[in-house]
């Protein structure tokens, strides 16, 4: 026991200290090494693709001719069209089961459902996109007798639904009940408070959750290297062969011309860029939906 | 019974900031004993309640000087298998404004949800015997609940208004039943903000979020946006318990202004404050109805020891 007012010296003190100092280095050495890795990466990539952008990479077609390879405009074109259409499908799939997850799910008819759907959303979110791709050829481009856009937009939507679902859920979660009670003791029904209440009480965090998802089916290119079938056109048809961004890169990357490499580089950089500015709109989107939570 | 009468019993009763000591009830007029068995003895009933006997709530024949807006018959709730409301009988008078006290867990806030079946949303609630409101039973077979809940409304322990404008949140639930006319909703959205005395200090930014608000000017939002759609009864679930005293005065000053036009029940764990803006007082003791009457009486003049003892402190 110490007596009142005298206080423990240093005896304790310089271990505890030698430990916090020590934790500051590992965490800031570590730190420093995940963005020296990123920063590599990217550096290395801009230094090989960087010399490759030109207006001819976003307006021509690859020519396959070694001399003058041309451009990737049908690639990246395809990419944001199957991306759409993919979204078009995943967004409200996913939206939808993410309500029926968080506000529907809890208790009454279809309670039942809510592990199972939960489980198989965790399980689909964690399959490969490789076996997607390939059971996605297997039950669409063999009976339809050949690659599409559809088939491609469906292997994306398929990886696209678990993700968007189980975000909305959790943050749907994340809304006070206490705006739920106030809706309904106002006489709303169910329907009225989740569309008026808790969607826009979480809305910038749905958002967030839906453009992770679209980010990350940008980037994909197992599920479609055996749906789309890719072409060298700009995209038509969506019943037949699609080009997209990603699949061209992996087709000029296994290039042996240097020519076509140098395109693959530059396809990267594209890409990436792409990415990180739908991560920058994520990042403001969830900066607004932090904000507006405030205090709520 | 009226507001005066109240006031007197502040000041007989209780003073304000200071305690009611337990060895001060020489100010207390004599007690007259007209409990409903001659052999209750200090703390028998609360004893018996304890013990699981069945008691007769000693309901005070005042409380039917007015009709009644809620009427609870008989009335038992059970979550699951747990009983937190044994045949509570009351009759809450119309117009009037009434609080329900007792220690924390006596069912009293379960009471008030069920008046607008807020207890719906919690898993394995079962109810039997009877509430009406106006002419209709609330529980029976197939109620609309939504329409109970429209002319029931309610205001809670914590402030929760939605994250939206104060003019959005003011008129919600005019929106939700369908009207759209412009000129309607601000018309409605400044009488209610005028009757929650909140007018004057939003005026100028209704299109604002409501977040911003001080959290005395959430509550009286909340209030606002209650009586914005004229509900009949307005329930109020300790809805000053997180407000600081000068808050706290404003709401209470509220309360006894919108009783003029509806009915009130409010929960409060606050002596003072039940004294202060209640016309009729329940006092309730582990789910059973202990006494019920008007204020003046319940708290100078109950017709059980038990109610005096926990009016004034001395218990719970």
């Amino acid at each position: 026991m110490n007596s009142p007012g005298s206080i423990p010296t240093a005896t304790l003190r310089s271990p505890a200290r030698l430990m916090s100092a020590l934790m500051l280095g590992l965490t800031g050495v570590a730190s420093f090494l995940i963005v020296a890795v990123l920063l590599t990466v990217l550096g290395y990539l801009l230094f090989r693709g960087f010399g490759g952008l030109s207006i001819d990479f976003f307006t021509r077609l690859p020519t396959g001719n070694p001399q003058d390879p041309g451009g990737f405009a049908n690639g990246i074109l395809g990419t944001l069209i199957l991306v759409g259409m993919a979204a078009l499908v995943g967004v409200p799939f996913g939206v939808l089961a993410g309500i029926y997850l968080s506000e529907y799910g809890g208790r009454g008819l279809g309670a039942w459902l809510v592990s199972p759907v939960r489980l198989v959303c965790d399980v689909l979110a964690g399959v490969p996109s490789i076996v997607i791709g390939i059971v996605g050829y297997e039950l669409i481009v063999v009976p339809m007798k050949g690659a599409s856009a559809y088939a491609g937009a469906a292997a994306l939507a398929v990886i696209m639904v678990p993700i968007v679902a189980r975000t909305t859920e959790e943050m749907l979660r994340l809304v006070p009940a206490s705006f739920r009670e106030g809706s309904l003791a106002l006489g709303a029904t169910k329907s009225q408070t989740i569309l008026r209440v808790v969607l826009p009480a979480a809305g910038g965090s749905v958002i967030t959750g839906i453009l992770l998802a679209v980010a990350r089916i940008a980037g994909e290119t197992a599920p479609i290297l055996f749906t789309i079938g890719g072409s060298r056109l700009l995209p038509g048809d969506l019943d037949k062969e699609f080009p997209s961004l990603t699949l061209q890169i992996y087709n000029a990357a296994r290039s042996p011309a240097p020519s076509e490499q140098q395109l693959a580089w530059t396809g990267m950089v594209v890409l990436i860029a792409i990415l990180l500015v739908l991560n920058l709109a994520i990042r403001l989107a969830t900066a607004r939906a932090i904000k507006n939570r405030v205090g709520g | 019974m009226n507001v005066e009468m109240t006031k007197d019993v502040v000041r007989m009763t209780v003073t304000p900031g200071n305690p009611p000591q337990p060895s001060s009830p020489t100010a207390r007029p004599p007690r007259v004993a007209v409990g409903p068995s001659p052999a209750m003895r200090a703390g028998s009933v609360l004893q018996a309640i304890r013990e699981g006997a069945s008691v007769t709530s000693a309901v005070h024949p005042s409380v039917h000087a007015h009709p009644a807006a809620v009427d609870i018959r008989g009335f038992e709730l059970w979550y699951g298998s747990f009983k937190a409301l044994h045949s509570v009988s009351m009759p809450i008078p119309r117009g009037r404004v009434t609080a329900m006290v007792g220690p924390s867990g006596c069912g009293k806030s379960t009471l008030l949800r069920s008046i607008n079946r807020m207890n719906d949303l919690v898993d394995g609630v079962r109810t039997t015997g009877a509430l009406h409101v106006g002419e209709h039973d609330v529980y029976a077979g197939g109620v609309d609940v939504i329409s109970i809940r429209r002319r029931v409304g309610m205001v809670f322990q914590k402030s929760n208004p939605f994250p939206m404008s104060i003019f959005d949140n003011v008129v919600y639930g005019l929106r939700i039943y369908g009207e759209r006319r412009k000129d309607v909703l601000q018309e409605c959205c400044e009488r209610a903000l005028r009757q929650a005395a909140l007018w004057d200090e939003v005026k100028d930014r209704l299109k604002q979020s409501a977040i911003g608000l001080s959290g005395g000017q959430q509550q009286r939002l909340c209030i606002a946006r209650s009586i914005a759609v004229n509900p009949e009864v307005l329930l109020m679930d300790e809805p000053c318990s997180a407000l600081d005293p000068i808050a706290t005065q404003k709401i209470e000053e509220l309360i006894r202004e919108i009783a003029e036009k509806l009915t009130v029940v409010i929960v409060t764990h606050n002596m003072q404050q039940a004294a202060r803006v209640s016309n009729y007082t329940a006092f309730m003791y582990l789910g059973r109805l202990v006494e019920f009457g008007s204020t003046a009486d319940i708290f100078q003049n109950p017709q059980l020891p038990e109610t005096e003892q926990y009016v004034t402190g001395r218990f719970g």
